[in-house]
Protein backbone atom coordinates (compact mmCIF):
# COMPACT_ATOMS: atom_id res chain seq x y z
CA UNK A 1 0.00 0.00 0.00
CA UNK A 2 2.69 2.25 0.34
CA UNK A 3 4.24 2.12 -2.59
CA UNK A 4 1.15 2.71 -4.14
CA UNK A 5 0.46 5.68 -1.85
CA UNK A 6 4.00 6.77 -2.86
CA UNK A 7 2.89 6.51 -6.75
CA UNK A 8 0.14 8.55 -6.35
CA UNK A 9 1.83 10.94 -4.50
CA UNK A 10 4.35 11.57 -7.31
CA UNK A 11 1.45 11.26 -9.95
CA UNK A 12 0.06 14.06 -8.21
CA UNK A 13 3.21 16.67 -7.88
CA UNK A 14 4.31 15.62 -11.75
CA UNK A 15 0.62 16.53 -12.45
CA UNK A 16 -0.39 13.57 -13.93
CA UNK A 17 -2.83 13.10 -11.20
CA UNK A 18 -5.71 15.82 -9.17
CA UNK A 19 -4.19 17.11 -5.91
CA UNK A 20 -6.40 14.58 -3.97
CA UNK A 21 -4.23 12.04 -4.93
CA UNK A 22 -1.54 12.98 -2.62
CA UNK A 23 -3.04 12.59 0.23
CA UNK A 24 -2.65 8.96 1.87
CA UNK A 25 -6.40 8.38 2.96
CA UNK A 26 -7.99 9.16 -0.76
CA UNK A 27 -5.23 6.41 -2.03
CA UNK A 28 -7.07 4.12 0.60
CA UNK A 29 -10.30 4.87 -0.13
CA UNK A 30 -9.71 4.46 -3.80
CA UNK A 31 -8.28 0.97 -3.07
CA UNK A 32 -11.33 0.19 -0.86
CA UNK A 33 -13.82 1.81 -3.60
CA UNK A 34 -12.32 -0.59 -6.39
CA UNK A 35 -12.29 -4.03 -3.93
CA UNK A 36 -15.68 -3.23 -2.85
CA UNK A 37 -17.65 -2.28 -5.73
CA UNK A 38 -17.65 -5.46 -8.12
CA UNK A 39 -18.51 -7.71 -5.00
CA UNK A 40 -21.52 -5.21 -4.08
CA UNK A 41 -22.73 -4.96 -7.81
CA UNK A 42 -22.36 -8.99 -8.29
CA UNK A 43 -24.19 -9.59 -4.72
CA UNK A 44 -26.67 -7.53 -6.06
CA UNK A 45 -27.98 -9.12 -8.83
CA UNK A 46 -28.36 -11.95 -6.25
CA UNK A 47 -30.56 -9.70 -3.85
CA UNK A 48 -32.87 -9.01 -6.61
CA UNK A 49 -32.97 -12.04 -8.10
CA UNK A 50 -34.00 -13.49 -4.68
CA UNK A 51 -36.45 -10.36 -4.32
CA UNK A 52 -34.49 -9.60 -0.84
CA UNK A 53 -33.65 -6.12 -1.89
CA UNK A 54 -35.54 -5.14 1.95
CA UNK A 55 -33.68 -7.80 3.81
CA UNK A 56 -29.92 -6.03 3.02
CA UNK A 57 -31.35 -2.61 3.98
CA UNK A 58 -32.35 -3.93 7.48
CA UNK A 59 -29.22 -5.53 7.45
CA UNK A 60 -27.75 -2.68 7.03
CA UNK A 61 -29.92 -0.86 9.27
CA UNK A 62 -29.64 -3.25 12.22
CA UNK A 63 -26.02 -2.14 12.23
CA UNK A 64 -26.99 1.23 13.95
CA UNK A 65 -27.86 -1.53 16.83
CA UNK A 66 -24.71 -3.50 16.04
CA UNK A 67 -22.62 -0.24 16.72
CA UNK A 68 -24.43 0.83 19.85
CA UNK A 69 -23.75 -2.25 21.28
CA UNK A 70 -20.07 -2.23 20.44
CA UNK A 71 -19.26 1.04 22.08
CA UNK A 72 -21.54 0.10 25.41
CA UNK A 73 -19.19 -3.24 25.44
CA UNK A 74 -15.98 -0.77 25.27
CA UNK A 75 -14.91 -1.08 21.90
CA UNK A 76 -13.31 2.21 19.67
CA UNK A 77 -16.16 4.22 18.91
CA UNK A 78 -14.41 5.22 15.12
CA UNK A 79 -14.71 1.27 14.35
CA UNK A 80 -16.60 -0.95 17.03
CA UNK A 81 -16.52 -3.97 14.40
CA UNK A 82 -17.34 -6.59 16.72
CA UNK A 83 -20.46 -5.36 18.16
CA UNK A 84 -21.36 -4.61 14.41
CA UNK A 85 -20.46 -7.93 12.98
CA UNK A 86 -21.91 -10.09 15.68
CA UNK A 87 -25.61 -8.04 15.99
CA UNK A 88 -25.37 -8.21 12.02
CA UNK A 89 -24.78 -11.75 11.82
CA UNK A 90 -27.53 -12.77 14.76
CA UNK A 91 -30.44 -10.34 13.56
CA UNK A 92 -29.54 -12.00 9.84
CA UNK A 93 -29.53 -15.68 10.48
CA UNK A 94 -32.24 -15.18 13.05
CA UNK A 95 -34.41 -13.34 11.04
CA UNK A 96 -33.81 -16.29 8.07
CA UNK A 97 -34.06 -19.09 10.53
CA UNK A 98 -37.45 -17.57 11.55
CA UNK A 99 -38.54 -17.00 8.34
CA UNK A 100 -38.22 -20.79 7.67
CA UNK A 101 -40.43 -21.63 10.50
CA UNK A 102 -43.62 -19.05 10.24
CA UNK A 103 -46.27 -18.45 7.93
CA UNK A 104 -45.92 -14.58 8.12
CA UNK A 105 -44.92 -12.75 4.87
CA UNK A 106 -41.54 -12.58 4.30
CA UNK A 107 -41.81 -8.89 3.94
CA UNK A 108 -43.58 -8.16 7.04
CA UNK A 109 -41.44 -10.38 9.27
CA UNK A 110 -38.54 -7.94 7.94
CA UNK A 111 -40.43 -5.33 8.41
CA UNK A 112 -41.33 -6.31 12.15
CA UNK A 113 -37.47 -7.06 12.62
CA UNK A 114 -36.53 -3.75 11.18
CA UNK A 115 -38.70 -1.91 13.74
CA UNK A 116 -37.17 -3.71 16.48
CA UNK A 117 -33.54 -3.41 15.37
CA UNK A 118 -34.12 0.24 14.84
CA UNK A 119 -35.91 0.75 18.32
CA UNK A 120 -33.37 -0.68 20.04
CA UNK A 121 -30.74 1.22 18.62
CA UNK A 122 -32.31 4.34 18.86
CA UNK A 123 -32.72 3.34 22.90
CA UNK A 124 -29.13 2.52 23.27
CA UNK A 125 -27.23 5.24 21.83
CA UNK A 126 -29.26 7.29 24.38
CA UNK A 127 -26.38 5.46 26.59
CA UNK A 128 -23.76 5.87 24.11
CA UNK A 129 -24.39 9.42 24.05
CA UNK A 130 -23.35 9.87 27.61
CA UNK A 131 -19.95 7.67 26.65
CA UNK A 132 -18.79 9.28 23.45
CA UNK A 133 -19.58 12.70 20.85
CA UNK A 134 -22.61 11.24 19.31
CA UNK A 135 -21.49 12.78 15.84
CA UNK A 136 -19.34 10.27 16.14
CA UNK A 137 -21.15 7.53 14.65
CA UNK A 138 -22.35 9.42 11.32
CA UNK A 139 -18.77 8.18 10.25
CA UNK A 140 -19.86 4.95 10.51
CA UNK A 141 -24.01 5.36 9.70
CA UNK A 142 -22.80 7.08 6.53
CA UNK A 143 -19.39 6.22 5.52
CA UNK A 144 -15.80 8.06 6.03
CA UNK A 145 -12.98 8.18 3.95
CA UNK A 146 -11.20 9.48 6.17
CA UNK A 147 -11.66 6.86 8.32
CA UNK A 148 -9.74 3.90 6.29
CA UNK A 149 -6.71 2.08 7.75
CA UNK A 150 -4.33 -0.26 5.99
CA UNK A 151 -5.99 -2.73 8.47
CA UNK A 152 -9.36 -2.16 7.30
CA UNK A 153 -7.99 -2.08 3.83
CA UNK A 154 -6.42 -5.95 4.76
CA UNK A 155 -9.81 -7.03 6.16
CA UNK A 156 -11.29 -5.72 3.42
CA UNK A 157 -9.43 -7.58 1.28
CA UNK A 158 -9.79 -11.08 2.92
CA UNK A 159 -14.01 -10.23 3.41
CA UNK A 160 -14.37 -9.76 -0.79
CA UNK A 161 -11.96 -12.72 -1.73
CA UNK A 162 -13.34 -15.14 0.50
CA UNK A 163 -16.76 -13.91 -0.86
CA UNK A 164 -15.62 -13.87 -4.48
CA UNK A 165 -14.11 -17.27 -4.53
CA UNK A 166 -17.71 -18.49 -2.47
CA UNK A 167 -19.38 -17.27 -5.63
CA UNK A 168 -17.66 -18.23 -7.84
CA UNK A 169 -17.99 -21.61 -6.66
CA UNK A 170 -21.99 -21.56 -5.62
CA UNK A 171 -23.45 -18.29 -8.17
CA UNK A 172 -25.29 -21.06 -10.25
CA UNK A 173 -26.88 -22.36 -7.22
CA UNK A 174 -27.92 -20.15 -5.61
CA UNK A 175 -29.68 -18.46 -8.10
CA UNK A 176 -31.30 -21.63 -9.07
CA UNK A 177 -32.31 -22.71 -5.14
CA UNK A 178 -34.39 -19.06 -5.40
CA UNK A 179 -35.68 -19.45 -9.17
CA UNK A 180 -36.94 -22.83 -8.70
CA UNK A 181 -35.99 -24.71 -4.92
CA UNK A 182 -37.62 -27.75 -5.94
CA UNK A 183 -35.85 -28.20 -9.13
CA UNK A 184 -33.07 -27.67 -7.42
CA UNK A 185 -33.50 -29.92 -4.53
CA UNK A 186 -34.53 -32.39 -6.72
CA UNK A 187 -30.46 -31.99 -8.15
CA UNK A 188 -29.69 -32.59 -4.68
CA UNK A 189 -28.66 -28.96 -3.74
CA UNK A 190 -29.13 -28.04 -0.46
CA UNK A 191 -31.47 -25.58 -0.89
CA UNK A 192 -31.34 -23.98 2.98
CA UNK A 193 -27.61 -23.94 3.05
CA UNK A 194 -26.99 -21.75 -0.06
CA UNK A 195 -29.83 -19.80 1.51
CA UNK A 196 -28.14 -19.15 4.71
CA UNK A 197 -24.61 -18.81 2.84
CA UNK A 198 -25.92 -16.20 0.53
CA UNK A 199 -27.41 -14.54 3.94
CA UNK A 200 -24.04 -14.51 5.30
CA UNK A 201 -22.46 -13.01 2.36
CA UNK A 202 -24.73 -10.52 2.61
CA UNK A 203 -24.28 -9.79 5.90
CA UNK A 204 -20.14 -9.97 5.41
CA UNK A 205 -20.29 -7.50 2.90
CA UNK A 206 -22.35 -4.94 4.68
CA UNK A 207 -19.90 -4.94 7.54
CA UNK A 208 -17.11 -4.48 5.09
CA UNK A 209 -18.52 -2.18 3.53
CA UNK A 210 -19.46 0.01 6.81
CA UNK A 211 -16.02 2.39 6.39
CA UNK A 212 -16.76 3.69 3.06
CA UNK A 213 -20.45 3.78 2.47
CA UNK A 214 -22.03 3.53 5.22
CA UNK A 215 -23.61 0.99 7.23
CA UNK A 216 -27.29 3.06 6.70
CA UNK A 217 -26.27 2.92 2.80
CA UNK A 218 -24.74 -0.21 2.10
CA UNK A 219 -28.04 -1.52 1.15
CA UNK A 220 -28.87 1.22 -1.27
CA UNK A 221 -25.48 0.25 -3.15
CA UNK A 222 -26.39 -3.76 -3.19
CA UNK A 223 -29.59 -2.77 -4.75
CA UNK A 224 -29.21 0.49 -7.43
CA UNK A 225 -26.39 -0.89 -9.54
CA UNK A 226 -28.06 -4.06 -9.89
CA UNK A 227 -31.68 -2.28 -10.45
CA UNK A 228 -29.76 -0.14 -13.40
CA UNK A 229 -28.24 -3.11 -14.84
CA UNK A 230 -31.63 -4.94 -15.31
CA UNK A 231 -32.94 -2.12 -17.27
CA UNK A 232 -29.98 -2.12 -19.81
CA UNK A 233 -29.05 -6.00 -19.70
CA UNK A 234 -30.59 -9.43 -21.91
CA UNK A 235 -28.54 -12.13 -20.10
CA UNK A 236 -27.62 -12.88 -17.02
CA UNK A 237 -24.15 -13.01 -17.34
CA UNK A 238 -24.01 -9.26 -18.52
CA UNK A 239 -26.39 -8.30 -15.83
CA UNK A 240 -24.03 -9.14 -13.25
CA UNK A 241 -20.98 -7.81 -15.04
CA UNK A 242 -22.61 -4.27 -15.96
CA UNK A 243 -23.95 -4.24 -12.56
CA UNK A 244 -20.54 -4.57 -10.98
CA UNK A 245 -18.82 -1.83 -13.55
CA UNK A 246 -21.56 0.32 -12.33
CA UNK A 247 -21.17 -0.13 -8.68
CA UNK A 248 -17.03 0.38 -8.79
CA UNK A 249 -17.54 3.25 -11.20
CA UNK A 250 -19.86 4.70 -8.39
CA UNK A 251 -18.00 3.90 -5.82
CA UNK A 252 -15.06 5.38 -7.47
CA UNK A 253 -16.71 8.34 -8.46
CA UNK A 254 -18.24 9.43 -5.41
CA UNK A 255 -15.30 8.88 -3.70
CA UNK A 256 -13.60 11.68 -5.58
CA UNK A 257 -16.00 13.58 -6.80
CA UNK A 258 -16.45 15.46 -2.64
CA UNK A 259 -12.95 15.90 -2.65
CA UNK A 260 -12.34 17.01 -6.27
CA UNK A 261 -15.45 19.81 -5.72
CA UNK A 262 -14.87 20.67 -1.97
CA UNK A 263 -18.01 19.01 -1.10
CA UNK A 264 -18.53 18.44 2.78
CA UNK A 265 -20.77 15.34 2.09
CA UNK A 266 -20.15 12.04 3.88
CA UNK A 267 -18.52 9.50 1.13
CA UNK A 268 -21.75 6.96 1.18
CA UNK A 269 -23.90 9.50 0.51
CA UNK A 270 -21.97 10.56 -3.00
CA UNK A 271 -21.45 7.18 -3.95
CA UNK A 272 -25.48 6.68 -3.40
CA UNK A 273 -26.48 9.73 -5.53
CA UNK A 274 -24.11 8.71 -8.12
CA UNK A 275 -25.71 4.86 -8.35
CA UNK A 276 -28.88 7.10 -8.29
CA UNK A 277 -28.09 9.30 -11.44
CA UNK A 278 -27.15 6.15 -13.17
CA UNK A 279 -29.97 4.98 -12.21
CA UNK A 280 -32.04 7.78 -13.03
CA UNK A 281 -30.66 8.11 -16.42
CA UNK A 282 -31.40 4.70 -17.30
CA UNK A 283 -34.88 5.05 -16.62
CA UNK A 284 -35.43 8.10 -18.48
CA UNK A 285 -33.79 7.28 -21.58
CA UNK A 286 -36.04 3.46 -21.52
CA UNK A 287 -38.97 5.74 -21.28
CA UNK A 288 -37.88 7.83 -24.03
CA UNK A 289 -37.13 5.31 -25.93
CA UNK A 290 -39.84 3.16 -25.56
CA UNK A 291 -42.19 6.61 -26.26
CA UNK A 292 -40.41 6.77 -29.38
CA UNK B 1 -33.29 -49.04 -17.21
CA UNK B 2 -35.73 -47.19 -15.10
CA UNK B 3 -36.33 -48.14 -11.28
CA UNK B 4 -39.53 -49.25 -10.02
CA UNK B 5 -40.86 -47.34 -7.00
CA UNK B 6 -43.04 -49.05 -3.74
CA UNK B 7 -44.93 -46.99 -2.14
CA UNK B 8 -46.53 -48.65 1.26
CA UNK B 9 -49.75 -47.13 3.22
CA UNK B 10 -48.59 -43.79 2.15
CA UNK B 11 -50.46 -40.80 4.40
CA UNK B 12 -50.30 -37.15 4.05
CA UNK B 13 -52.18 -34.25 5.52
CA UNK B 14 -51.62 -30.49 5.82
CA UNK B 15 -53.11 -30.20 9.15
CA UNK B 16 -56.41 -31.00 9.22
CA UNK B 17 -57.34 -31.86 5.59
CA UNK B 18 -56.43 -35.19 5.09
CA UNK B 19 -54.45 -35.56 1.26
CA UNK B 20 -53.41 -38.97 1.15
CA UNK B 21 -54.53 -41.64 2.80
CA UNK B 22 -52.86 -45.29 2.85
CA UNK B 23 -51.92 -45.11 -0.65
CA UNK B 24 -50.39 -48.61 -2.08
CA UNK B 25 -48.93 -49.11 -5.22
CA UNK B 26 -46.07 -50.41 -7.33
CA UNK B 27 -44.73 -48.51 -10.07
CA UNK B 28 -43.22 -51.35 -12.33
CA UNK B 29 -39.47 -50.18 -13.81
CA UNK B 30 -39.10 -49.33 -16.95
CA UNK B 31 -43.12 -48.13 -17.93
CA UNK B 32 -44.90 -44.58 -18.20
CA UNK B 33 -47.11 -44.75 -15.17
CA UNK B 34 -49.76 -41.68 -14.95
CA UNK B 35 -52.05 -40.18 -12.14
CA UNK B 36 -55.35 -38.98 -13.03
CA UNK B 37 -58.02 -37.88 -10.48
CA UNK B 38 -59.90 -34.54 -10.04
CA UNK B 39 -58.04 -31.52 -8.68
CA UNK B 40 -56.95 -31.68 -5.37
CA UNK B 41 -57.03 -35.74 -5.16
CA UNK B 42 -53.68 -35.52 -3.85
CA UNK B 43 -51.64 -36.63 -7.16
CA UNK B 44 -49.08 -33.36 -7.07
CA UNK B 45 -48.53 -34.23 -2.88
CA UNK B 46 -48.24 -37.65 -3.98
CA UNK B 47 -45.02 -37.28 -6.65
CA UNK B 48 -43.66 -34.65 -4.44
CA UNK B 49 -43.69 -37.21 -1.85
CA UNK B 50 -41.37 -39.56 -4.33
CA UNK B 51 -39.28 -37.03 -4.82
CA UNK B 52 -39.00 -35.79 -0.84
CA UNK B 53 -40.03 -32.70 -1.34
CA UNK B 54 -42.94 -32.91 1.00
CA UNK B 55 -43.25 -35.33 4.14
CA UNK B 56 -45.35 -38.37 4.60
CA UNK B 57 -46.35 -41.17 6.65
CA UNK B 58 -45.24 -44.79 5.25
CA UNK B 59 -42.89 -46.03 3.21
CA UNK B 60 -42.17 -45.06 -0.91
CA UNK B 61 -38.69 -46.83 -1.92
CA UNK B 62 -37.08 -46.07 -5.00
CA UNK B 63 -35.43 -49.25 -6.27
CA UNK B 64 -32.65 -48.49 -8.67
CA UNK B 65 -31.82 -51.70 -10.83
CA UNK B 66 -27.89 -50.93 -10.28
CA UNK B 67 -26.89 -47.86 -8.62
CA UNK B 68 -28.97 -44.93 -7.62
CA UNK B 69 -29.39 -42.76 -10.70
CA UNK B 70 -30.57 -39.72 -11.87
CA UNK B 71 -33.93 -37.95 -11.29
CA UNK B 72 -35.57 -35.34 -13.67
CA UNK B 73 -38.47 -33.50 -12.30
CA UNK B 74 -40.69 -30.68 -14.20
CA UNK B 75 -42.62 -28.56 -11.53
CA UNK B 76 -46.60 -27.93 -11.97
CA UNK B 77 -45.25 -24.40 -12.27
CA UNK B 78 -42.50 -22.21 -12.45
CA UNK B 79 -42.69 -18.29 -12.18
CA UNK B 80 -40.07 -16.25 -13.72
CA UNK B 81 -40.35 -12.66 -12.97
CA UNK B 82 -40.38 -11.16 -16.90
CA UNK B 83 -38.10 -8.25 -15.70
CA UNK B 84 -35.21 -10.72 -14.85
CA UNK B 85 -32.83 -10.82 -17.31
CA UNK B 86 -32.55 -14.83 -17.08
CA UNK B 87 -32.83 -16.51 -20.53
CA UNK B 88 -33.52 -19.84 -21.52
CA UNK B 89 -29.56 -20.37 -22.06
CA UNK B 90 -29.03 -19.08 -18.82
CA UNK B 91 -31.85 -21.65 -17.45
CA UNK B 92 -30.53 -24.59 -18.99
CA UNK B 93 -26.53 -23.70 -18.14
CA UNK B 94 -27.73 -22.83 -14.56
CA UNK B 95 -29.16 -26.28 -14.28
CA UNK B 96 -26.82 -28.24 -16.08
CA UNK B 97 -22.93 -26.50 -14.82
CA UNK B 98 -21.24 -25.27 -12.09
CA UNK B 99 -19.29 -22.34 -13.98
CA UNK B 100 -21.17 -19.34 -12.80
CA UNK B 101 -23.14 -17.28 -15.56
CA UNK B 102 -21.21 -14.34 -15.59
CA UNK B 103 -17.64 -16.23 -16.26
CA UNK B 104 -18.91 -19.03 -18.55
CA UNK B 105 -16.37 -19.34 -21.13
CA UNK B 106 -16.58 -22.77 -21.73
CA UNK B 107 -18.22 -23.08 -25.50
CA UNK B 108 -19.08 -27.18 -25.09
CA UNK B 109 -21.68 -25.84 -22.44
CA UNK B 110 -23.46 -23.96 -24.16
CA UNK B 111 -23.20 -26.27 -27.24
CA UNK B 112 -24.70 -28.87 -24.99
CA UNK B 113 -27.22 -26.69 -23.79
CA UNK B 114 -28.76 -26.05 -27.52
CA UNK B 115 -28.53 -29.61 -27.87
CA UNK B 116 -30.73 -30.17 -25.03
CA UNK B 117 -33.23 -27.26 -25.91
CA UNK B 118 -33.12 -28.45 -29.53
CA UNK B 119 -35.03 -32.05 -28.72
CA UNK B 120 -37.84 -29.85 -27.45
CA UNK B 121 -37.75 -27.61 -30.04
CA UNK B 122 -36.42 -24.25 -27.89
CA UNK B 123 -33.08 -23.77 -29.73
CA UNK B 124 -34.26 -20.79 -31.75
CA UNK B 125 -36.18 -19.04 -28.08
CA UNK B 126 -32.35 -19.87 -26.24
CA UNK B 127 -31.92 -15.76 -26.06
CA UNK B 128 -35.13 -14.94 -24.90
CA UNK B 129 -36.13 -14.05 -21.09
CA UNK B 130 -37.79 -17.33 -19.40
CA UNK B 131 -40.70 -14.55 -17.92
CA UNK B 132 -41.20 -13.57 -21.87
CA UNK B 133 -41.88 -17.39 -22.75
CA UNK B 134 -45.84 -18.54 -22.61
CA UNK B 135 -46.85 -20.92 -20.38
CA UNK B 136 -46.56 -24.27 -23.02
CA UNK B 137 -42.95 -22.71 -24.23
CA UNK B 138 -41.77 -22.88 -20.44
CA UNK B 139 -43.10 -26.12 -19.64
CA UNK B 140 -41.02 -27.36 -23.01
CA UNK B 141 -38.02 -25.80 -21.01
CA UNK B 142 -38.44 -27.49 -17.73
CA UNK B 143 -38.90 -30.29 -19.98
CA UNK B 144 -35.74 -29.65 -21.23
CA UNK B 145 -34.34 -28.86 -17.92
CA UNK B 146 -35.26 -32.49 -16.64
CA UNK B 147 -33.64 -34.16 -19.38
CA UNK B 148 -30.48 -32.53 -19.21
CA UNK B 149 -28.48 -35.58 -17.00
CA UNK B 150 -30.10 -38.18 -18.74
CA UNK B 151 -32.29 -39.55 -15.99
CA UNK B 152 -33.59 -42.75 -15.48
CA UNK B 153 -36.27 -41.83 -14.01
CA UNK B 154 -38.74 -38.61 -14.96
CA UNK B 155 -40.91 -37.48 -12.71
CA UNK B 156 -43.59 -34.88 -15.03
CA UNK B 157 -46.45 -32.43 -12.75
CA UNK B 158 -48.90 -32.01 -15.93
CA UNK B 159 -46.25 -31.10 -18.03
CA UNK B 160 -48.39 -30.37 -20.99
CA UNK B 161 -50.04 -27.48 -19.05
CA UNK B 162 -50.37 -24.71 -21.43
CA UNK B 163 -48.95 -26.32 -24.35
CA UNK B 164 -50.00 -26.44 -28.10
CA UNK B 165 -51.66 -29.30 -30.01
CA UNK B 166 -47.95 -29.64 -31.72
CA UNK B 167 -45.72 -29.24 -28.25
CA UNK B 168 -48.53 -31.88 -26.71
CA UNK B 169 -48.10 -34.39 -29.79
CA UNK B 170 -43.99 -33.40 -29.48
CA UNK B 171 -43.97 -34.43 -25.97
CA UNK B 172 -45.73 -37.66 -26.66
CA UNK B 173 -43.12 -38.63 -28.96
CA UNK B 174 -40.25 -38.44 -26.38
CA UNK B 175 -42.32 -40.20 -23.68
CA UNK B 176 -42.94 -43.27 -26.00
CA UNK B 177 -39.18 -42.78 -27.05
CA UNK B 178 -37.90 -42.73 -23.33
CA UNK B 179 -39.73 -45.45 -22.33
CA UNK B 180 -38.40 -47.67 -25.18
CA UNK B 181 -34.77 -46.61 -23.35
CA UNK B 182 -36.59 -48.44 -20.63
CA UNK B 183 -37.02 -45.19 -18.32
CA UNK B 184 -39.32 -44.91 -15.76
CA UNK B 185 -41.64 -42.13 -16.17
CA UNK B 186 -44.57 -40.97 -13.32
CA UNK B 187 -46.59 -38.42 -14.89
CA UNK B 188 -49.58 -36.05 -13.83
CA UNK B 189 -51.73 -35.58 -16.70
CA UNK B 190 -55.60 -34.52 -17.06
CA UNK B 191 -56.58 -35.02 -20.38
CA UNK B 192 -57.60 -38.46 -20.84
CA UNK B 193 -57.34 -38.16 -24.53
CA UNK B 194 -53.79 -37.91 -24.52
CA UNK B 195 -53.16 -40.69 -21.46
CA UNK B 196 -54.97 -43.23 -24.05
CA UNK B 197 -52.48 -42.52 -26.43
CA UNK B 198 -49.71 -42.57 -24.46
CA UNK B 199 -50.27 -46.89 -23.46
CA UNK B 200 -49.53 -45.89 -20.15
CA UNK B 201 -50.57 -47.69 -16.67
CA UNK B 202 -52.97 -45.45 -15.15
CA UNK B 203 -53.38 -45.05 -11.54
CA UNK B 204 -56.55 -42.66 -10.72
CA UNK B 205 -56.17 -40.89 -7.05
CA UNK B 206 -58.78 -38.84 -4.88
CA UNK B 207 -57.27 -39.12 -1.49
CA UNK B 208 -57.42 -43.04 -2.20
CA UNK B 209 -55.88 -44.91 -4.87
CA UNK B 210 -59.15 -45.62 -6.79
CA UNK B 211 -58.20 -47.69 -10.02
CA UNK B 212 -55.05 -48.65 -11.20
CA UNK B 213 -54.34 -50.50 -14.49
CA UNK B 214 -53.69 -50.15 -17.77
CA UNK B 215 -55.63 -47.21 -19.47
CA UNK B 216 -57.17 -49.02 -21.78
CA UNK B 217 -58.60 -51.08 -18.86
CA UNK B 218 -59.03 -47.80 -16.26
CA UNK B 219 -60.45 -45.48 -18.83
CA UNK B 220 -63.40 -46.79 -20.10
CA UNK B 221 -66.39 -44.44 -20.79
CA UNK B 222 -68.56 -45.92 -18.23
CA UNK B 223 -65.90 -45.43 -15.32
CA UNK B 224 -64.62 -42.23 -16.41
CA UNK B 225 -67.51 -40.01 -14.48
CA UNK B 226 -67.21 -42.18 -11.47
CA UNK B 227 -63.50 -41.83 -10.97
CA UNK B 228 -62.84 -38.63 -11.72
CA UNK B 229 -65.94 -37.31 -9.08
CA UNK B 230 -64.93 -33.59 -7.32
CA UNK B 231 -66.59 -35.43 -4.05
CA UNK B 232 -64.20 -37.22 -2.16
CA UNK B 233 -64.51 -40.85 -1.44
CA UNK B 234 -66.62 -41.40 1.83
CA UNK B 235 -63.77 -42.77 4.05
CA UNK B 236 -61.39 -39.77 3.76
CA UNK B 237 -64.33 -37.34 3.91
CA UNK B 238 -64.93 -38.84 7.17
CA UNK B 239 -61.79 -38.90 8.19
CA UNK B 240 -61.26 -35.15 7.76
CA UNK B 241 -64.85 -34.51 9.41
CA UNK B 242 -63.52 -36.42 12.35
CA UNK B 243 -60.10 -34.81 12.37
CA UNK B 244 -61.49 -31.72 12.42
CA UNK B 245 -64.04 -32.20 15.29
CA UNK B 246 -61.05 -33.51 17.23
CA UNK B 247 -59.20 -30.52 16.15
Amino acid sequence: METLRLLASQGADAGWLTESFSYAFMVNALVAALLLGPLLGGLGTLVIAKRLAFFSEAVGHAALTGIAIGVLLGEPPENPIIGLFCFCMIFALLLHFVRNRTAVPYDTLVGVFLAVALAGGAALLMYVARKINIHMLENVLFGSILTITDFDLLVLAISCSLIVVGLMFTFNRILLASISPDIARVRGYNTHFYDYLFVIMITLVTIAAVKIVGAVLVGALLLIPGATARLMTKSMGSFVLLSSLLATLSCLIGTLLPMELKLPIPSGASIILVAATFFLTTTIYRIVGRNR
Amino acid sequence: MGPSILLNNVSLKYENNIVLQDVSLTLDAGKCHVFMGPNGGGKTSLLRSMLGLTPFKGEINIHWPNRKGKIGYVPQKAIFEPSLPLTVLDFILLNQSRSPLFFNLNKKHKEKALHHLDRVGMADRALLRMGQLSGGEQQRVLFSQALLDEPELLILDEPTNGMDDQGVRYFEALITALVKEEKTIVVVHHDITAVRRLEAEVHVVNGLLLESGHASEVLKAHKIEQLFSHYRRSSVANSAINNSEVA
